[in-house]
């Protein structure tokens, strides 16, 4: 029998099907107050993408507005020494104005009540700088008052640290100087540097006065200019240019500084917007598990739907709208709050910027959040909605089927474009290929190895809820991988924000650790530099006095290289064959002499070799890392420029340096009998017990010796810790937008699977469960997906601070387990809690209330 | 209206084959009613599924209003199903997010035609006596309440053949029989072809011809009364 096939069906699509867009609203209408948690998952990251990205544009926008302000000159020509006298008489005729200074680091001795000493910047100025852009200073005209005479100011955190007020004295070298106030702020620096190395401030002309230029004193030149309206910078650079690089000066312009100060905070940009993007596909994940459960909720619906006649793509576009319109709702609110969130960014970033940053919507960064938060959340929410296409009607009248066979083109290309889309954003957010790549990389790697990690428990849980038990501890470990089970989700979402967090706290304590470590046991604390020759024998004497033992004593010559492997380094710097970096072969190499290693070397090719003969010739060590940079090996000639004088060597062994130990860590290392006659200074290390102790003897020190300077290891621990302390709150506040949307994700896939748990525990109930049974079932339940997911985080995050303290700040790890266990107990904590809030309308009501007040 | 021709139909549980249905032979002629009536686990179920689109069989053929089920796809199936069949389930299967009325309103509407169905989906609504129940959702309803909303649903569209799941399955006796009289009553005023599969013997009684299903065989074809 021939039967004739007569479909003809008007093709529909999702724009002219008014049939699909009237279901999505009565269908989802109902579902909305469910979903609308989801969406809120990716309003966080839609608010920090939003809030960095106009925090970026307004930072450049004053960065460019201000930078002549910030660099305070029109250009600033830098020197490791005093300015060549021919190059002096040509800068003298630059543009309208000139200013210099000569800074360097020195011993300051606070002579009010409170005391102390430590090491300071001095700048002893002469002329009008800064010549744009003002010096924030207490009282107003202080800055102007050092002009002359034993005249000083200060930073403001060194007259804080110090309680020192106008009036009082302080003594530098052999002058005793009257403080006539301090600075807040001054063009070309800010506040982490100044923490760092606080300045302070004396007239060129008392320099001289307080003897504290000697041989061997690093000290730093710098010219400023203003030029005249005529002048073009652009011309006089590229005259200058050529000089400059000859005598090893370096140079500002207001472009530089702007294009500095971008670059610098790029990075900062760039972190930051992965931390928030980071948010975002947290945030998307939820979004794509709550549709996942809701599809599974509405299979019946759908294959009703489908009774009645609606085709596969129909029944996927009702849920396909009901997302899109989440994800809008999701975006919008996201760039309101982005735009909120802005305000407190300069507030938070203050003491890290540079520049006054002004508030201003970018249209720019508010249409971009808006473009990444629909097309993110849609992406996500499809791959789930693929599964709609294909339930099939027979489910109306087969409840066992319940498999739905997920293989289709629709499914694998939007998994292709899960994976293309979020990296090609990455690579977008970070401007660079490789950044975004590796990022993502990074990402792809923590989400495997969590969901890894999930399966396994899955995989473990089945074994162990098959071993008997009770039927509540039974129940609780089945409800992680029964059908609608969270577990994965959970794991990866709670297990990427307690990464996130503990992976900064772990590598903040190592870093702390390290530095306490280079101060514990009888290690040297407390540093001694710039001591003179004639100063040797006393500076020894007055350490032992103060029962402090001499833990290193050693000569320091100052050397440049001439020639390597036979080719002067002219030369090498012309030939573009040889790849030696510039810097390497223009640096000043300080050097020591000795015919033996000290604890912190190992000696890995040749040996020391002593010169016994004035004819023998001469083999120095080099350290590992400037061997492979300088491309030397065993035998090579290198010839040093040891003040005017050249000596021939040759290398005789090659070192491997531990640099991170307080110690006297040289590069190049002399023999013997080779260099003792050249002008050289000495280093002292000992170690002072207590504070108390390292107190008195750096102020005396001031005293006895007032050009010698002291690294104190208990002051740099203090500042470093401050400055981590501020670095860490920036940061750990750009955390929180990870944590916050992990809560939000959390409360949400724990709200939804309440609708899945809600019919099974009102069954349980109706079977004569009592109310203790049912909470103890949902505290088991969500105890291991809270303890599964924090510690797999925190377990995570020891191997990432260990990859991280190795191989990028190159320290010793060893994980704080105090963090693991505080974070992980906080987020199991969590998850119960939420957990317990959300299926407690069990607990009271009865079992036919709740299931006509939850409804399907 | 349906032609059910040779089939069969065979799952693999296991690795073991299962035959629920084995070659079936029938037709239903237009505005003909028929009960499907057996034991439980005999198949009738399933063959329901086949008759409607909702199911392919493992060989053999069904056309339904002159269309080979074979040859059309998933969607293709929705679409016949919209134009020509409605459906009755025993669990009556209204969208619980929407009002009886806009239950009653979807077969219509996904037509995509222009005039409104609501005056349609009220009228039917006044018939089944759910006038004042327009506006509740499903889960305000009672069973029997429910199953009349499916009724009128099932109408809506004028369908020429009307499958019918054990209808009156969860409903009590008296408010089965009210049920039953609404389906006969309605199907004999549109001219609906009526294919039920039920374990009520009254219920089949009132058709014309039943067809009694044993282990997935068709063991009797028994007219009751000529169209």
């Amino acid at each position: 029998m021939d039967y004739i096939i007569k479909i003809k069906k008007k093709k529909k699509h999702l724009f002219n099907d008014r049939w699909v867009w009237k279901m999505a609203w009565v269908e989802g209408r109902h579902n909305f107050k469910r979903l609308l948690l989801f969406t809120s998952s990716i309003v966080i990251g839609i608010a920090s993408i939003v809030a960095i990205d106009s925090f970026n544009e307004n930072l450049q926008r004053d960065i460019d507005g201000q930078a002549k302000e910030l660099l305070g000159a029109d250009l600033v020509i830098r020197s490791n020494g005093p300015i060549d006298s021919l190059l002096n008489l040509e800068l003298d005729t630059l543009g309208e104005q000139r200013a210099t200074d000569i800074h360097f680091a020195s011993m300051a001795l606070f002579m009010n009540v409170h005391g102390g000493a430590r090491l300071v910047q001095v700048i002893a100025k002469d002329g009008n700088f800064p010549y744009y852009g003002k010096v924030k200073a207490l009282p107003e005209d202080a800055f102007n008052r050092i002009r002359g005479g034993r005249n000083i100011v200060l930073d403001e955190n060194l007259a804080i640290q110090y309680e020192v007020s106008s009036g009082d004295s302080i003594k530098l070298g052999q002058t005793v100087f009257i403080v006539q106030g301090i600075v807040q702020s001054m063009p070309g620096n800010n506040a982490i540097a100044t923490s760092f190395t606080p300045s302070i401030y004396i007239p060129m002309s008392e320099l001289e006065g307080t003897g504290l230029i000697q041989f061997g004193s690093r000290t730093s030149y710098r010219s400023y200019f203003k030029l005249g309206e005529s002048d073009d910078i652009d011309d006089i650079e590229k005259a200058l240019r050529p000089k400059l690089r000859k005598l090893d000066y370096r140079y500002d312009t207001v472009e530089e500084q702007k294009e500095n100060m971008g670059s610098a905070f790029e990075n900062l940009y760039r972190f930051f917007n992965l931390l928030a993007f980071v948010a975002l596909i947290l945030g998307c994940i939820g979004v794509s598990s709550s549709i996942h459960i809701y599809v599974q909720q509405k299979k019946h619906a759908v294959a009703v739907l489908r009774c009645m006649g609606a085709s596969g793509w129909q029944a996927f576009n009702i849920f396909f709208i009901q997302s899109m319109f989440l994800g809008i709702i999701g975006s919008v609110a996201g760039i309101a709050l982005g735009i909120l969130i802005q305000y407190s960014v300069p507030i938070l970033f203050g003491s890290v910027l540079p520049v006054e940053v002004g508030f201003g919507i970018v249209w720019l960064s508010v249409l971009k959040g808006l473009l990444i938060g629909v097309v993110i959340s849609m992406l996500f929410s499809v791959l789930p909605l693929t599964l709609v296409r294909k339930i099939p009607p027979l489910i109306v009248i087969r409840s066992f089927y319940d498999e739905i066979a997920s293989r289709s083109k629709t499914r694998y290309l939007t998994i292709l474009l899960i994976v293309l889309l979020p990296w090609l954003f990455a690579v977008w957010q970070t401007k660079s290929w490789m950044f975004g790549s590796v990022f993502m990389g990074g990402l792809l790697l923590a989400f495997g190895l969590l969901y890894l990690v999930a399966r396994l428990i899955i995989f473990m849980m089945k074994k162990l809820a098959q071993r008997g038990g009770t039927f509540v501890m039974r129940q609780g470990m089945s409800n992680l991988f029964r059908p609608n089970n969270q577990t994965i989700v959970l794991v990866i979402v709670i297990g990427l924000g307690a990464f996130l967090l503990a992976t900064l706290g772990q590598v903040q304590s190592a870093l702390l650790g390290q530095v306490a470590f280079m101060g514990s046991d009888d290690r040297p604390n407390t540093v001694l530099f710039d001591i003179q020759p004639y100063q040797k024998d006393d500076l020894v004497k007055f350490t032992k006095e103060h029962e402090l033992p001499i833990q290193q004593l050693v000569p320091i010559v100052t050397t440049r290289l001439s020639a390597v492997g036979g080719v002067t380094v002219e030369d090498i710097k012309k030939d573009t064959s040889i790849h030696i970096p510039k810097w390497a072969l223009r640096r000043e190499y300080r050097v020591t002499y000795r015919d033996s290693l000290i604890e912190t070397e190992t000696l890995l090719e040749g040996e020391l070799i002593p010169r016994e003969n004035e004819t023998d010739s001469i083999f120095v060590s080099v350290s590992e890392s400037m061997s492979k940079t300088l491309k030397l090996k065993l035998g090579d000639e290198v010839v040093f420029d040891v003040q005017g004088v050249p000596f021939t060597t040759y290398i005789g062994s090659i070192r491997d340096v531990d640099w991170q130990r307080i110690q006297t860590n040289f590069i190049f290392v002399f023999p013997g009998g080779v260099i003792d006659k050249a002008p050289q200074f000495y280093v002292l290390m000992t170690r002072t017990p207590d504070k108390v102790k390292a107190s008195l003897f750096q102020q005396e020190l001031v005293q006895y010796f007032p050009n010698v300077s002291a690294i104190d290891l208990g002051l740099i621990l203090k500042t470093i810790d401050e400055f981590m302390g501020k670095v860490a709150y920036v940061i750990r506040f750009m955390a929180l937008f990870s944590v916050i949307t992990g809560l939000i994700v959390l409360i949400g896939a724990i709200s939804n699977s309440r609708f899945a748990r809600l019919k099974e525990n009102v069954l349980l109930r109706t079977l004569g469960a009592v109310r203790k049974q049912i909470i103890l079932l949902t505290l088991i339940e969500y105890s291991y997906l809270g303890v599964i997911a924090g510690v797999t985080g925190s377990f995570l995050s020891i191997l990432s601070s260990w990859a991280l303290a190795k191989f990028f700040f190159k320290i010793e790890f060893s994980p704080d387990l105090i963090d693991v266990v505080t974070i992980s107990a906080g987020v199991a904590l969590i998850t119960i809690v939420i957990g317990w809030f959300n299926t407690r309308s069990v607990y009271g009501d009865t079992p036919i209330d709740i299931l006509r007040k939850e409804g399907d | 209206m349906l032609h059910v021709n040779k089939v069969s139909k065979v799952f693999s549980i296991s690795g073991k084959q299962l035959h629920v249905l084995d070659d079936i032979n029938f037709s239903v002629e237009k505005k003909e009613t028929i009960a499907i009536v057996g034991p439980s686990g005999s198949g009738k179920t399933t063959l329901l599924g086949i008759c409607a689109g909702l199911d392919t069989p493992s060989s053999g053929d069904v056309s339904l209003s002159d269309v080979k089920l074979r040859a059309l796809d998933e969607d293709d199936r929705a679409y016949l199903r919209n134009q020509n069949v409605g459906f009755i389930f025993q669990n009556f299967q209204l969208l619980s997010t929407l009002t009886a009325l806009e239950n009653v309103m979807v077969p219509l509407d996904l037509r995509g035609g222009k005039q409104s169905s609501k005056p349609q989906a009220l009228d039917l609504l006044s018939r089944v006596g759910l006038a004042d129940r327009v506006d509740h959702f499903p889960s305000q309803l009672s069973g029997g309440e429910q199953q009349r909303v499916a009724i009128a649903r099932a109408f809506i569209t004028n369908p020429s053949i009307l499958f019918a799941d054990e209808p009156t399955g969860n409903l009590d006796e008296e408010t089965a029989e009210d049920i039953t009289k609404l389906i006969f009553d309605m199907n004999k005023e549109i001219g609906t072809t009526l294919v039920l599969v039920t374990h009520n013997h009254d219920l089949a009684e009132r058709t014309d011809r039943i067809l009694y299903l044993k282990s997935g065989k068709l063991v009797e074809d028994k007219l009751l009364r000529a169209i």
